[in-house]
């Protein structure tokens, strides 16, 4: 069992979904792509399909949560690493093609994980943020978990949903951060307050 | 409700009497509201919280209400999706209108925050009718909780919440922190936090205090920043973090 070969089948497995969505894709669909024997598949996903889907699902947030590092590298505080990141991971919702997809034709099987199922989701993001909290410091009182919970709800609600929120506008993302997902919990101050640690 | 109210209410009158529970559109007092209809609607419910919204057929619904089939195309010519609609009124108004009972007596805004917040937890949680679709048949309500439709269900709620909070914030700043305040109870509500039970009073008081306070004290600085020089009130300070010296610039 080599790592390899378990990606080569999940790619394969996506390769699917993209071109005849999540209900039509089988192990066998996939093994064909993949150009490996449906018993191989088998051994790398004893699960079969459920499995095989969740670890596609895992292969892109990891995907995702890797290019959002690099987006925000470089950033010297949390508010930017928020300011910075917040854009980037709209668009790439709203960009990525296969998810909107799914999304739009068989909303079932994806809805759940980003709606009431979205604990995993939001154990990814706050450990994601909770080492630059930690870095900029908690507000008095605030538990880290806590508040990367919270700010990953926030995030993840936004991001999927903006509302009145127009994230092409650096103003309106900076206020965003700062009132609905820092202010609590790091005390980020207003433009031209003094912050308390 | 008197024009008078709804005016004061709109001026954002810090003054202004009890706020009035804000009739959402399309629902409240209407000549429609028939025995009939009402029985309907009723019968209706009880068969989606043991059935669900799929299974019921009109049939159903008439035998419970206690009427024939053809009195309930009477009342709705739509059929099951209308009744489906009305339930779904009906149900909102409800929920609506006992939040804003508690809303409307509370005389801070942290108490209408924790109160609203509570309350609808509460009462969202214990809807026979809802749980046994979250549970069965999730598909039909999960739309409603991301993406395009949660839309619709934002500015739906926060257009109940903000008229109480503009007792204490000006006009954009409610529309804002109602918003807000939706998507919170949203949030923890359809997928259960460890951090913090919505309906313990008291967690939710912490939850609101630690991270909903701030938030509008910044919302509201950048609002008073925006109008420059315009006094906060007092209220804000008593639980502040943040420095009191000087004004703001």
């Amino acid at each position: 069992m080599d790592i390899a070969t378990r990606q080569r089948i999940v790619e394969a497995t996506y390769t699917c979904v993209a071109r005849w969505g999540l209900a039509k894709t089988t192990v066998e669909d996939a093994a064909r792509e993949a150009g490996l024997s449906r018993a191989t598949v088998y051994r790398y996903f004893p699960g079969g399909r459920e499995e095989l889907i969740n670890a596609v699902v895992s292969w892109q947030y990891q995907a995702f949560f890797i290019r959002l590092y690099e987006e925000v590298s470089g950033a010297t505080s949390i508010e930017e690493v928020l300011e910075r990141g917040l854009p980037f991971a709209r668009r790439s919702l709203v960009e990525h093609e296969v998810l909107q997809m799914v999304l739009r034709t068989e909303p079932d099987v994806l809805l759940p994980k980003l709606t009431v199922e979205s604990n995993r989701t939001f154990g990814m993001i706050s450990s994601f943020l909770e080492p630059y909290l930690r870095e900029h410091g908690l507000a008095q009182g605030v538990d880290v978990h806590e508040a990367a919970d919270f700010l990953a709800r926030m995030i993840l609600s936004h991001i999927a949903t903006p509302g009145r929120w127009d994230f092409d506008d650096p103003a309106q993302v900076s206020q965003l951060v700062r009132a609905e997902m820092l202010a609590g919990a790091t005390g980020i101050p207003g433009p031209d307050r003094p912050g308390v640690r | 409700m008197g024009a008078t109210q709804l005016a004061l209410l709109e001026g954002g009158g810090r003054s202004a009497p009890v706020p009035v529970p804000v009739p959402v559109a399309g629902v409240g007092a209407r000549a429609d509201r028939t025995p009939q209809r009402v029985r309907i609607v009723d019968a209706a419910l009880r068969c989606v919280a043991s059935q669900g919204t799929s299974r019921p057929t009109v049939d159903d619904v008439a035998r419970t209400a206690g009427c024939s089939r053809a009195t309930v195309y009477r009342v709705f010519p739509g059929g099951k999706e209308a009744i489906l609609a009305a339930v779904v009124e009906t149900e909102t108004a409800r929920l609506f209108s006992s939040l804003g009972v508690s809303m409307g007596e509370a005389t801070s805004l942290e108490d209408v925050l924790v109160s609203g917040i509570v309350d609808a937890a509460g009462t969202i949680a214990a809807h026979e009718a809802l749980s046994y679709v979250l549970a069965n048949e999730p598909e039909v309500l999960l739309p409603h909780l991301a993406f395009d439709h949660m839309d619709g269900l934002l500015e739906t709620a926060s257009a109940f919440a903000a008229p109480f909070l503009r007792r204490w914030l000006a006009g954009e700043d409610a529309e804002r922190v109602a918003q807000w305040t939706v998507r919170i109870v949203i949030s923890y509500l359809s997928c259960p936090s460890e951090h913090f039970d919505l309906a313990d009073r008291v967690a939710v008081r912490r939850l609101v205090r630690t991270f909903v306070m701030p938030g509008i004290e910044a919302l509201r600085v950048d609002s008073a920043d925006a109008l420059s020089n315009v006094p906060l009130a007092a209220e804000f300070f008593e639980r502040s973090t943040l420095s009191n010296e000087g004004r703001i610039s």
